[in-house]
């Protein structure tokens, strides 16, 4: 993985539609459901267990929604910073399957002063190498 | 205070540092004392949805699942994490769990949609609110098409 950090998002840099860098995750294998259920504690066998996810009616195993949506909680706290992250929501679109890359990118939808606080509410996206949607997010952070 | 139905989530800085890694985050606030200090944390924060964790600490009577709920048969919709301010290893969080009114939709692919919001705030020993997590489930009936 890259030591290079992306650079945290700032004041005036924050213009609506600005674009965040994109984060990849290539080839999520097994492996990260694995270790995402030990981590998280989310042990649902259908993420791990062939066999189970088969009589359950799956081709194969599937990542763990919150997996995705931590992988795309890296841009957001990459981007806007750990200091200041006021929220963070996600809405679960489609499955991702092992083999698939995940795609995390995010643009700035508004920028505004609250309370004495400067703040910037962004969209987020989690897309999978066809480009289609796993997971829509959005996040609001003191800038 | 405590809540008297409330479970203690302690934040342990080896947990940070392997759910990060889980979530395939190498950032080194995440993982070094040092450069977690030199942004100006007491110690490593909490990724953005380390709270996920916090299901190895609530007993599962304490969860709020509304009544009647498979939870085998339902989707997880929507997760929310409202930060009052950063979560550090060290912390001593204090969760309780409660239901928000459900709401029906009609689904876009048939069969109608309801959702059960569920929502677990942490406080710290002084009663200081620090994360809200609202989690929304939804159970479709009818016909989906996919």
């Amino acid at each position: 993985m890259a030591a290079e950090r992306m650079k945290q998002l700032d004041w005036d840099s924050a213009i609506e539609g600005a674009e965040s860098p994109e984060i990849r995750v290539e080839k999520v294998s097994r492996v990260n459901f694995v270790r995402y259920a030990g981590a998280s504690g989310d042990f649902n066998p259908i993420h791990y267990d062939d066999d189970f996810t088969r009589a359950a009616g799956n081709e194969t195993v599937f990542g763990q929604g919150m997996f995705t949506a931590g992988v795309l909680g890296r841009l957001v706290s990459d981007w806007l910073g750990v200091q200041g992250l006021r929220r963070y929501r996600v809405r679960f679109t489609q499955r991702l399957w092992p083999g698939d890359d995940i795609v995390c990118k995010g643009r700035v939808v508004r920028r505004y002063e609250e309370a004495g606080e400067r703040k910037v509410d962004v969209q987020v996206v989690a897309l999978n190498q066809k480009g289609e949607v796993l997971i829509t997010g959005d996040a609001t952070a003191v800038c | 205070m405590a809540a008297p139905d409330s479970f203690e989530f302690p934040i342990e800085r080896g947990k940070v540092h392997e759910f990060a890694l889980a979530v395939t985050d190498d950032n080194p606030v995440f993982h070094d004392e040092s450069s977690a200090r030199a942004k100006g944390f007491a110690s490593v924060p909490a990724p953005p949805t380390f709270a996920m964790c916090a299901s190895f600490f609530q007993p599962p009577g304490s969860q709020a699942i509304p009544e009647g709920l498979d939870m085998r048969y339902v989707l997880h919709g929507e997760q929310e994490f409202i930060y009052h301010r950063p979560v550090v290893a060290g912390d001593r969080l204090y969760g309780a769990s409660k239901a928000e009114p459900s709401f029906a939709k009609e689904g876009r692919r048939g069969g109608t949609m309801t959702f059960y919001p569920i929502a677990t705030e942490y406080r710290d020993a002084a009663g200081e609110l620090v994360l809200t997590v609202r989690t929304v489930t939804i159970v479709t009936s009818g016909t989906v098409q996919e």
